[in-house]
Order: structure tokens, then sequence, then C-alpha cells
């Protein structure tokens, strides 16, 4: 028979873990899912892994090399379907 | 990080012109001057066309709706009434662009699949060689990742973790309340993380 709670807290937990590692758990729900990972190999592992991810999502973030084309303001200067904003137009 | 209070950077090659300030830019904009409104929205324009660049997956579309987020708004700028920040009212349109674009690609007889390269960026060239070769493959395997989760998904995700967004600007941009918004991004994570695998996840984590 299984500790009372236990499959409650894993599967809550599971639920849970972009919200911890998000840091967006009340204290009392982060002291909740600190304690079930401790002793849930599963859990343990699922935070690490979301915050590896997190991690390597973050790095995909720069800007290095990656330039808007210059033909961005091409439609607004041609006037385009509607043209220029209301104020101007009146 | 959100660009809020940020300087506008100046796209023309002379001095920054002091009275060049993003509030004075929007005001000449809303007057009508084109030029302004250009020098207002060329400050985020790389930001604009990598965002539609990692939600669309096409180099050649993204061009094209980065066209028309600026078409839309130049002709909405009157509209704008500064409740959110001008770069929070210019991505809301380009996310809005790109799930139109996305819903136009779906009712095409072939669906154009979106393309995983587009939504990498090459490594840093500081790593060593071992480190990049297993960092490439992450970022292959996230790019793969990304460009299979359904759109509303794959903008969370890009919004707050690949935009480095705060929760809050990133619901506003999304259209959506942040508890809605929270949820979707952790949908997302779920996913990416299952299709990568939590193995391939921590090695490269270290």
């Amino acid at each position: 028979m299984g500790i009372p709670g236990r499959t409650d807290d894993h599967q809550w937990s599971q639920r849970h873990l972009s919200h911890y590692v998000e840091g967006d758990l009340r204290p009392r729900a982060r002291r909740r899912l600190d304690r079930h990972a401790r002793g849930c190999v599963d859990c343990g592992r699922g935070i690490r892994a979301m915050r590896a991810l997190v991690y390597a999502i973050q790095g995909l973030g720069g800007l290095a090399g990656v330039r808007a084309p210059e033909t961005i303001f091409d439609r607004v200067r041609s006037g385009g379907p509607g043209g220029a904003p209301s104020s101007s137009r009146a | 990080m959100p660009p809020e209070g940020r300087p506008v950077p100046d796209p023309v090659e002379h001095a920054p012109d002091p009275a060049d300030t993003e509030a004075s830019l929007l005001a000449r904009a809303q007057a009508g001057d084109v030029g302004a409104f250009e020098r207002l929205s060329s400050a985020y324009a790389d930001r604009v066309f990598m965002l539609l660049l990692r939600l669309l997956g096409d180099r050649s579309e993204a061009e094209d709706v980065t066209q028309e987020v600026m078409l839309r708004a130049w002709q909405g700028i009157t509209r704008f009434r500064g409740q959110s920040s001008y770069f929070t009212w210019l991505y809301r349109i380009a996310v809005n662009e790109a799930n139109r674009a996305l819903e136009r690609r779906s009712r095409r007889p072939a669906g154009v699949a979106i393309g995983a390269d587009e939504l990498q960026l090459p490594a840093p060239a500081a790593l060593d060689p071992s480190r990049q070769a297993e960092n490439s493959e992450l970022r292959r395997a996230l790019g793969r990742a990304l460009a299979e989760l359904p759109p509303p998904l794959r903008t969370a995700l890009v919004l707050r973790d690949v935009e480095g967004l705060s929760t809050q600007e990133a619901a506003e941009i999304a259209g959506i309340s942040q508890a809605a918004f929270k949820s979707r991004l952790h949908q997302a994570r779920l996913r990416a993380r299952a299709a990568i695998g939590d193995q391939a996840l921590i090695a490269a984590g270290g």
C-alpha cells in the first residue's frame, strides 16, 4: 500500500513543474513540490530538464546576424491599401 | 528584456537628435509624418522580423508579413493611445498578422510545413568545438520542437522564453489573460520537453 497522498503529490508536482521553474508557485506550494521532489527521481529529473529546456530556449533569443530586410517600409511608402493613417487622410 | 523606457536607437547614420524621443516621434507619426513613423518603428524592426521568423519559420513569408505589420501600424497609428508601450502594440500587430498568415497557410491544399531550420540561430562562436556540436544538435532539436508546436503554444514559448518578455507583457501581446498565457506556456514547455527528451536536455544543461 502506498503512502497516502504520494500519488496526488506526484501528479500535482508533474503538473506544476513549469510554474515551479517560472517561480510562479506560492511559498507553500513551492515547499510541497520541493519536499516531494527530494524523494522522487522522476520529479527531480523533471525539474532539471525543465530548467535546462528554458535555459536552452533562452539561448535562441540573440539577434546576432539577423536583420530586418530593407524592404519593410515598402508598403508604407507606396501607400498600400488604405495608405496613410486616418488623421493625415482627413 | 522588455524595451519599455529604453531610448530609441538611431537607425540613420548621424548623431541621435535629442528631439527624437519615442514620444516625439510618435506624436509626429500620428500627425502624418511617415519619416517619424519609420524612425520610431525601425528601432524594433529587427525584433519584429525575428519574432515573425520564429513564428512562421519561413524567411520570405516573414519578410512579407513584416511589411504588412508596418503598413497596419502606419494605418492604425492614430488609434494608438499609449495604454501600452509602442513596442507592445507593434508586437501585438505582429502576432495577429502571424496568426492570419498561419490561418491562410492552413487553408492551402498542400500546407507548407514550417521550416525548423529557420527557427534556429547560429551557435555562439566562443564555445569549444565539442560543446558547439552538442549545442548545435540541441538547437536543431529545439527548432524541430518549436516547429511542431501548435501556433498558440509556439507564440507563448517564443514570447516568454525566446524573447524574454514578462508574463504580463507577453499575455498582453498574445491578447489573453495572464492565467491563460501561463497555461499555454506550461503546455508548450511540456511538449517541447517531451519532444527533445529529458536526457538530452539535462546533458546539454551540464
